[in-house]
């Protein structure tokens, strides 16, 4: 009972926030949004027992990564007013088509009770992989946590490798001076080089 | 309990350490271009050591999985990272000039071909779902980057942009496959899957299908795949010459090397239904792609149309399962290393960092630059599986197996299909030998400069395609023989 007054009052703070991400015309706003649907999800993460990741959700998420967003948003200037107005015209009538045979589609499934996708074994056998059980299997460190670290070993390491590449990438992108007459790329600007991350 | 085998995964780790090398000797010492051709190379010296001793491993019955299961070590594997490993030197010899250009940005260039080979790798020896994604990005986000690169051409931007978008959508189907598959079947590892579904009888397998579906559709954007095709042609057309024939070699066959390891390994007990699915893709890359290169009237978006037909070729063989692994191996192999010929080719006529080229410009080629004709000739005529060249053997393995596993409708379209491409392919070749060039403008008959790398990627391609063409038996059956 606890659990299902905590799944309600978080889910709507979560979507909540989500929508303000969409609408909110101050990109601050939006911000705030974000960090509230972020922690609204660090709730979800206490109540399946993930206390670590919900921890790391608020510290990362909620914390650094929504002060990144907002020290940006600061940094380009808040008062620049957005384009609203759509400039393609089937956009939102195909958006909403699309959402009403969605809802159309889940009614019938629901009213014909055909929505049982959900994995059998065998005959008779109970419903694997619950959400509660997906979630303590992928992302607890509970129980055998030395065990799970080597075996997700590989790809945490490659994913700091990804991590370079992007970094690579966005420098080699952004370092980029349009060439004036016949000189070398990125020779004009003199001896220094800008900036440049060491 | 560590399993950690680092020669499972020493190729890639050498080309990374090449890589930060690349960018470390950049930050202090601003050493000329020459330098990071040293680096670059010893990098490729010591993960080809890596393979080889790789190689050794498994012909003294070594191998298996490390890091926790998520790498394995088997002969496709090896195999995959030795072709690998050769489109990156002839990729890198071929954007030599493109990367010596850039500048001061020239590190950041050449470490993300090299970090591009190593995810490219990792994707052909990763048999757990995240890693192959995780792999897959590392070569993917490398690749947006290297196709807008040059920055000072708006068709390279538009290259990069688009790239970067059906990408990101691609590898967001794959992610959703992979979630897909994990909630069915509760295990992201191929082996793990594999014996899950062998082991229980699955009564409705709905959810684990889509993931199946979406997992090939997602590597289908990759390999340029129909109808997954469309970002190909203007990338190839707007990305640096240079390195375009890496690009779209390296991400062809880390696409296959994946694919090979998710459906011949994790969804072994599906095969009737994947079958059917690649052999629909397969009917469907092979036609658009020979129609649609017939109407193209820049060379590569010509190219990029036919590595759509070669992705259906390749599908078309994959239907038969496990024993097509051979058959593909040398397919891949050979088809990459003509790509980064043919390539070759392109950029000495367009420029290292130029976009676009016309079949005008090809005009009298033959007597501009002969090497330079006869290559491209040689691998046109190649590619359209004329015997006594490589494509030629790979083309009848692919329908060989196809055969065998029962899909003669398929091989028919295909071979209806390599007719047809007849046309396009020969036209390049007559246009370069019996039109003259352009009357205006300059000299018709001005020789073409042909940078001396580029001469060596151009005359390698062209001894591969004859004498494995001619002789392919030391690479047709190397996974069988370890």
């Amino acid at each position: 009972m606890v659990e299902l007054i905590i799944f309600v009052l978080m889910g709507a703070v979560a979507l909540g926030g989500a929508v303000a991400v969409v609408k909110a015309r101050n990109p601050v706003y939006g911000a705030m949004g974000l960090m509230a649907a972020l922690f609204a999800l660090a709730v979800f993460y206490v109540v399946h027992l993930a206390h670590f990741v919900a921890a790391v959700q608020v510290i990362v998420y909620a914390g650094a990564v929504i002060t990144l967003f907002l020290f940006v948003i600061m940094f380009v200037g808040v008062d620049r007013a957005e384009r609203l107005t759509e400039k393609l015209a089937v956009q939102r009538p195909a958006a909403l088509a699309v959402l009403a045979g969605v809802l159309a589609l889940a009614g019938v499934l629901v009213i014909t009770g055909q929505f049982d996708w959900v994995i059998t074994v065998g005959e008779g056998a109970e419903v694997r992989g619950t959400v509660e059980e997906i979630g303590a299997n992928l992302i607890s460190v509970e129980e055998g946590g030395v065990q799970r670290a080597s075996r997700w070993l590989l790809p945490f390491e490659a994913t700091s490798l990804l991590l370079i590449v992007a970094a690579v990438g966005a420098v080699s992108l952004a370092f980029y001076r349009p060439r004036r007459k016949e000189e070398p790329d990125d020779e004009t600007a003199g001896a220094d080089r800008p900036g440049r991350p060491s | 309990m560590i399993d950690v085998s680092y020669l499972s995964a020493a190729p890639e780790m050498m080309l990374v350490l090449g890589a930060v090398a690349v960018l470390m000797v950049d930050v202090f010492a601003k050493p000329p271009p020459r330098v990071h051709g040293w680096i670059t190379a010893a990098a490729y010296l010591a993960a080809g050591a890596s393979i080889v001793l790789q190689w050794q491993r498994l012909g003294a019955g070594g191998g298996g999985l490390s890091f926790g299961g998520a790498l394995v070590l088997d002969p496709w594997a090896a195999a995959v990272r030795a072709v690998l490993l050769v489109v990156a030197v002839l990729g890198t010899l071929c954007a030599w000039e493109m990367l010596a250009g850039l500048g001061r940005r020239m590190a950041e260039g050449v470490s993300l071909v090299l970090v591009a080979t190593a995810g490219f790798m990792l994707m052909g020896a990763s048999v757990d779902l995240v890693m192959v994604f995780i792999a897959l990005e590392i070569g993917s986000i490398a690749l947006y980057v290297l196709a807008g690169i040059v920055r000072s051409s708006p068709a390279g931007d538009e290259a990069a942009m688009k790239y970067f978008l059906l990408g990101a959508f691609a590898s967001a189907i794959f992610i959703y496959g992979g979630a897909l598959a994990y909630a069915g079947t509760g295990a992201t590892n191929l082996f793990d899957i594999e014996r899950f579904l062998n082991d229980y009888l699955v009564a409705r397998p709905a959810v684990i299908l889509i993931g199946m579906a979406l997992l090939v559709v997602g590597m289908g954007f990759k390999v340029t795949a129909a109808p997954f095709h469309s970002w190909a042609p203007d990338v190839y057309q707007g990305a640096p010459a240079g390195v375009v024939g890496f690009m779209a070699a390296a991400a062809k066959v880390g696409g296959f090397a994946a694919l090979v390891h998710i459906l011949f390994i994790g969804f072994a007990r599906y095969q009737g239904a994947w079958s059917d699915g690649l052999a629909v893709i397969a009917a469907l890359s092979v036609v658009l792609g020979t129609l649609l290169a017939i109407g193209q009237s820049d060379v590569r978006r010509m190219l990029a149309y036919s590595g759509v037909a070669h992705a259906g070729f390749l599908l078309t063989g994959m239907t038969a399962g496990a024993p097509a692994a051979d058959g593909l191996l040398f397919y891949l192999a050979t088809y990459s290393v003509m790509l980064v010929g043919a390539f070759a080719a392109v950029t000495a006529v367009s420029g290292p960092a130029g976009a676009g080229s016309s079949f005008d410009e090809y005009r009298g080629l033959g007597r501009r630059s002969p090497v330079a004709a006869a290559v491209l000739a040689l691998t046109m005529i190649a590619m359209s599986g004329m015997p006594l060249t490589t494509g030629f053997i790979g083309k009848f393995q692919m329908f060989a197996s196809a055969w065998d596993g029962g899909y003669e409708w398929l091989v028919i379209v295909g071979l209806a299909a390599s007719v047809a491409a007849f046309f396009f392919y020969l036209r390049l070749v007559v246009l370069m030998y019996f039109r003259p060039g352009e009357e205006n403008g300059r000299d018709p008959d001005a020789p073409l400069p042909l940078p001396v790398t580029i001469r060596w990627v151009l005359l390698f391609s062209a001894a591969v395609t004859l004498v494995f063409g001619i002789y392919p038996g030391p690479l047709l059956g190397l996974l069988t023989r370890v």
